[in-house]
Parts: C-alpha cells; sequence; structure tokens
C-alpha cells in the first residue's frame, strides 16, 4: 500500500497502489482498477462452458440437475448477496453437464457452480 | 439514558458521533463477522450478538439492552427500524424505542396502513391493491390497474421485495422473489401492488413530529436509483414548483399530525411528468440521506429523535439554506449489472476539504461481506448554488482512494457530470434507461501496473534486474482487469 508519483506529458500526477495474493490494485484521481494475472479465470473452451459465481453469496435455488436441456438464457442458479437475488442464466443452449452447488451453500466469487456442454 | 444501537456500518458510526457529543452513555451491539468493524469502537461498551442474521433477532437485542443496563433503542434505519412489533417490545421491557409509536408505525410505517390512512385524509395515492398476500389476489388487482405494475414488500424500503411486472406471465416468479426477499430483509413477507407511473420523480419531505404537531423540514429529490437502491440524492428538488412544494409539506404535516407522530420521519411522493403527485409511504425512522436536509437546515436529526424521545420540544427552523448533493459509495460494479463486490479494503484516503462530509462505517483493513448492504460510504457537499454542490462533489470524488473492492466512484461521477445531472433532468428511470461505459484506463496506470507486478515477483523471488525475464508477470497483454 503505497503511494507513486508519476509524471505523463510533462504534469506530475499520483497513484495509489496496493497489492493482494492475486493482484494489483492500483487507483486514480477518480477511479481504480485491479490487474489479475491471466487464465486464473479463465474460460472454457466453445464445447464447455462455466458457470461461475460472480459474487460471493448464498446460492438459494439450483433449478437445474445433470443431464438437463437447458435453453440460452435459462435460469440456472439464484444466488443471494447483500439480501439481493441474482440470476444466473445459461450462456447458450447445451445439457448440463455437472452441477457443483446446493441450495444453502455459501459460494465464493469465481466458483465453478454448473458445467454445461453444447 | 443509556442507549444501545441496534445497527451497524456508518449509521451506528453516526448515531454514536452524536450520543457522544450529547454525552449520553452509549452500547453497540454486534454479530461475529462484524465483531472488529469501527461501529464496535464508536461505542462507550459493546454486546457480542453472534450469528450474522442476529440484528433482526428482537430477543437477543433486548437481552444486549439489558446485560448493558441501556434504558433506550436507537434502531437506525433497514433492520428493526420499522418493526412495530419490536417498538413494543421495548415498551414491555420498560426500554425507550427512539422512534414514532408503535401504533404511528403501524398507521403509517407499514405501506398498506399508511395508504389508508393518507386516502382518508385526501391526499392522493398511487392506484392498486394493499391486500395481495396471495398469488391469486396480486393477479386479480394487476388486471385491474393493468400492467406494468409493481410488486413491493409492504413492510419494507429501499428497493428491497421489490419487482416491476410487466406482463401477466411473469408475476409468479416475481411474486415469489419479492416475497422471499422481504422475508429475509424484514422478517416480514407481506406484499402490495401498484400500477408503475413513467416517467417519474421521487421526491420525500422530511418531517419531525413531537406527538402534538409536526412540521415539514424540507424535501429531498431522489429520483436517481438502480435496482430501486437511491444513488445520488439531493435538496432543493429541481423537479417541483414552489406550490407543488408546499403542497407536499402540507400534505406531510397533515399526515404526521393525524397520526400523533412523534419522531424524524420521511415522507415519500411520487411526482408525475405533470408535477401531479402520489403519497407512496412514509418512512418511520432516520433515513440514510438525512444528511442532506441537516446540511440546509443545520439541524442534527439524530439528537432531534432523542430529545423528543425524552419529552422535549421540536428543533426551532429556519428556512433551509443552500444546496446539498449526497453521493452513495457502493461495494458493486455499475458496469456489470450492479453486482455487488465482497474483500478487505487495502488502502482507505477520504478527502477533507470545506462543506464535505463523510459519513462512513469502514477503514483501511475492514472487510465487506456478502450479509449486509453493499453501501461503503455517504459523501454530503453543500454550495449556495446547485452548481457549486455539484463541483464539489466532483472533486470530492475525484480525490477519493478507496482500493481492494470494485466501488462505483467513477459511475458516480460520470453521473454527476453528465448532461442530464447538470440540467436537473432526473427520473427514477434515467439511470437504467441509460447504456454506461466502463471508463478507459489511462495509460499511466497501465504502465504503472506492469511496473508494480514486476515489482512484486522480484520481491517474492529475492532476485532483481534481469533475472525477471521468466517472471510470469512480465506480459501485460495476459492480464486481466476488472473496475
Amino acid at each position: 500500500m503505497s503511494w507513486i508519483t508519476i509524471t505523463e506529458n510533462g504534469q506530475r500526477r499520483r497513484l495509489a497502489i496496493a497489492r493482494d495474493q492475486r493482484g494489483v490494485w492500483i487507483g486514480w484521481p477518480g477511479g481504480s482498477a485491479f490487474f489479475e494475472k491471466a487464465n486464473r479465470l479463465a474460460e472454457g473452451g466453445h464445447k464447455h462452458r462455466d458457470v461461475r459465481a460472480p459474487m460471493t453469496g448464498k446460492v438459494i435455488k439450483l433449478l437445474v440437475k445433470q443431464a438437463d436441456l437447458v435453453a440460452e438464457g435459462d435460469v440456472l442458479v439464484i444466488l443471494e448477496a447483500m439480501k439481493m437475488e441474482y440470476r444466473l442464466t445459461a450462456p447458450h443452449a447445451g445439457t448440463v453437464e455437472e452441477t457443483h452447488c446446493q441450495e444453502g451453500e455459501l459460494v465464493d466469487l469465481g466458483k465453478v457452480l454448473i458445467k454445461l456442454i453444447e | 439514558m443509556k442507549v444501545l444501537v441496534a445497527n451497524r456500518g456508518e449509521i451506528a458510526c453516526r448515531i454514536f458521533h452524536t450520543l457522544r457529543e450529547m454525552s449520553i452513555p452509549s452500547v453497540a451491539v454486534y454479530t461475529d463477522v462484524d465483531a472488529d468493524s469501527p461501529h464496535v469502537w464508536h461505542a462507550d461498551e459493546s454486546v457480542g450478538l453472534g450469528a450474522t442474521s442476529a440484528y433482526l433477532d428482537i430477543p437477543k437485542v433486548l437481552d444486549a439492552a439489558k446485560r448493558s443496563g441501556a434504558n433506550a433503542i436507537h434502531p437506525g434505519y433497514g433492520f428493526l427500524s420499522q418493526n412495530a412489533e419490536f417498538a413494543r417490545a421495548c415498551a414491555k421491557s420498560s426500554i425507550t424505542f427512539i422512534g414514532p409509536s408503535p401504533e404511528a408505525m403501524i398507521a403509517l410505517g407499514d405501506k398498506r396502513g399508511s395508504s389508508l390512512t393518507a386516502t382518508k385524509l385526501g391526499i392522493p395515492v398511487v392506484p392498486g391493491a394493499r391486500e395481495t398476500d396471495s398469488l391469486e389476489e396480486a393477479r386479480k388487482a394487476a388486471a385491474q390497474v393493468g400492467y406494468p405494475i409493481l410488486v413491493k414488500a409492504a413492510g419494507g424500503g429501499g428497493g428491497k421485495g421489490m419487482r416491476r411486472v410487466d406482463s401477466a406471465d411473469e408475476l409468479s416468479d416475481a411474486f415469489d422473489a419479492a416475497k422471499r426477499e422481504a422475508l429475509g430483509a424484514f422478517a416480514d413477507e407481506r406484499l402490495l401492488v401498484e400500477k408503475y407511473v413513467h416517467p417519474a420523480r421521487h421526491v420525500e419531505v422530511q418531517i419531525l413530529g413531537d406527538g402534538k404537531t409536526a412540521i415539514a423540514l424540507g424535501e429531498r429529490e431522489c429520483s436517481l436509483q438502480r435496482r430501486y437502491q437511491k444513488v445520488i440524492e439531493e435538496s432543493p428538488s429541481t423537479g417541483i414548483s414552489e406550490k407543488t412544494r408546499h403542497a407536499l409539506f402540507d400534505a406531510a404535516s397533515r399526515l404526521a399530525t393525524a397520526t400523533k407522530y412523534a419522531s424524524a420521519g420521511t415522507v415519500e411522493f411520487l411526482i408525475g411528468p405533470d408535477e401531479s403527485y402520489y403519497f407512496l409511504e412514509v418512512n418511520s425512522r432516520l433515513q440514510v440521506e438525512h444528511p442532506v436536509t441537516e446540511s440546509l437546515t443545520g439541524i442534527d436529526l439524530v439528537r432531534a429523535q432523542i430529545e423528543i424521545a425524552q419529552g422535549g420540544k421540536l428543533p426551532d427552523v429556519s428556512s433551509p439554506r443552500g444546496h446539498a448533493i449526497e453521493a452513495r459509495l457502493y461495494a458493486e460494479d455499475p458496469y456489470n449489472g450492479y453486482l455487488p463486490s465482497t474483500g478487505r479494503v487495502l488502502m482507505l484516503d477520504w478527502p477533507k476539504m470545506p462543506n464535505l462530509r463523510v459519513d462512513t462505517g469502514i477503514v483501511e483493513g475492514s472487510i465487506v461481506h456478502p450479509y449486509y448492504d453493499p453501501m461503503l460510504a455517504k459523501l454530503i457537499t453543500w454550495g449556495e448554488t446547485r452548481e457549486q454542490a455539484r463541483r464539489k462533489m466532483i472533486d470530492a470524488l475525484s480525490a477519493t482512494t478507496l482500493l481492494g473492492l470494485t466501488t462505483n466512484q467513477s459511475f458516480l461521477l460520470d453521473v454527476l457530470k453528465s448532461d442530464f445531472f447538470t440540467s436537473g433532468k432526473t427520473f427514477t428511470t434515467t439511470l437504467e434507461s441509460m447504456t454506461w461505459m466502463r471508463p478507459e484506463i489511462p495509460e499511466c496506470v497501465g504502465a504503472a501496473a506492469t511496473q508494480a507486478l514486476k515489482q512484486r515477483s522480484n520481491d517474492s523471488g529475492g532476485t532483481s534486474g534481469p533475472s525477471d525475464r521468466y517472471s510470469p508477470w512480465h506480459a501485460l497483454g495476459a492480464f486481466r482487469m476488472h473496475s
């Protein structure tokens, strides 16, 4: 956690820097961004697609089971975080290969919840 | 008096400040995950409640009051603040509930009860049905007023347990979801159905009552919302004439007087395109955005609540001065469906400048959990004119540093700089009807990131210089960015 000063187009600017295990956060006047190593949350190929938790939260409904056929946009899982519900939908039509969560389970950001095959 | 604050986060911290100023001993309560939260240190004493949901647990909160010898409870907002059963339970235990009486709460704080009360006083309400406990009743009511409709929690606020429904096909899903959310957030699953007025502004009136008379302290325009959660509030409203303002003040104080309202409260109105107004609901508690009114009037609303609870008089009110704006900093990604973010606050630096107030419940090192509200802080700026307050807010947000979580900081800045905000054309659907683009990352930031990551691999490898050419951090093209 520190400040650095850089010079850009002759202008001195201050940036904020903080590291965690996954990468580095940089803050500039009015914004911030996280730089993380690629392929940590690698997407699957075209044939297989993982549906991952977009945030840490609780699974309140698991609406599919193994071998279910789903259409693009079908709701697969309902997650709850901060008292709001979020619906995770199928990114494409396919078959549910595996489910990796249970109702009531607290899941971390990035966890694979459903594996789909096209 | 010794006051227990049955809440957490920024509002608990804010209430403790006033208690200290009034030399009233204070007690904090906390759940296991909140044991190290700042609100706990701001109190003279603290009592642990256990599970993450315990802020809603009436017996546990009352027991904490008894154990600490507190004879009054301030509920803050959310949690038990609008729960009449809790207010009654306090009275039974000889604890002063710092808020309105349970009777006034039912007559006003409950969405159903308040619509009936308003109708009796001749105050217009949005067409709809106040009794829709079953899906069938909701279906009938929706057909009567016509889609689109809103399904709302009868016992709550803040957009939790609320759904917009565009057609009959969507009703069943929305009804169930709203019910679950309402039960989780307010321990009350009753719902109501309302016609969806569009385009509308959301304008609310701050009231203070002492049980005999009530006064209106001013209005707040809170039209800018996402998922029915307010993002930016201001006062005075840019969308109402002096005539409408007086009509709203009059309606609000009549409602409060008729129900012998004794505390701070907020009367919410929906303003249609032709300045027609509809009473929406009363929030029978302190409101998140109450500092906007405090900035214009110089009145400490928490102090006023405590003095009223002690049997004191209403404060003297001089006319409001200037313009105030509040921006809510949330732990969420506005460019990705407002998904909440969680994690540790790694670096935090608030600006200090004249006429800026920052109300927050986090410090550097705090962990933002998925269990509670994603609001990290409120920034409130004041100016002689709206333009001054707007520019000050842009300055304040630009000088704010918060690392470790994705926040809506740059989104707030985009809104404040937009043409619609600058010209005061703010409606409840404005934010969600626009496409918001993630701002570009300044060039120098990418370069700084490469360097910072290189340095890190050097630190951990214990080597420096050319040997890091094998570092996995080398290729910036491989980095993935958030926020």
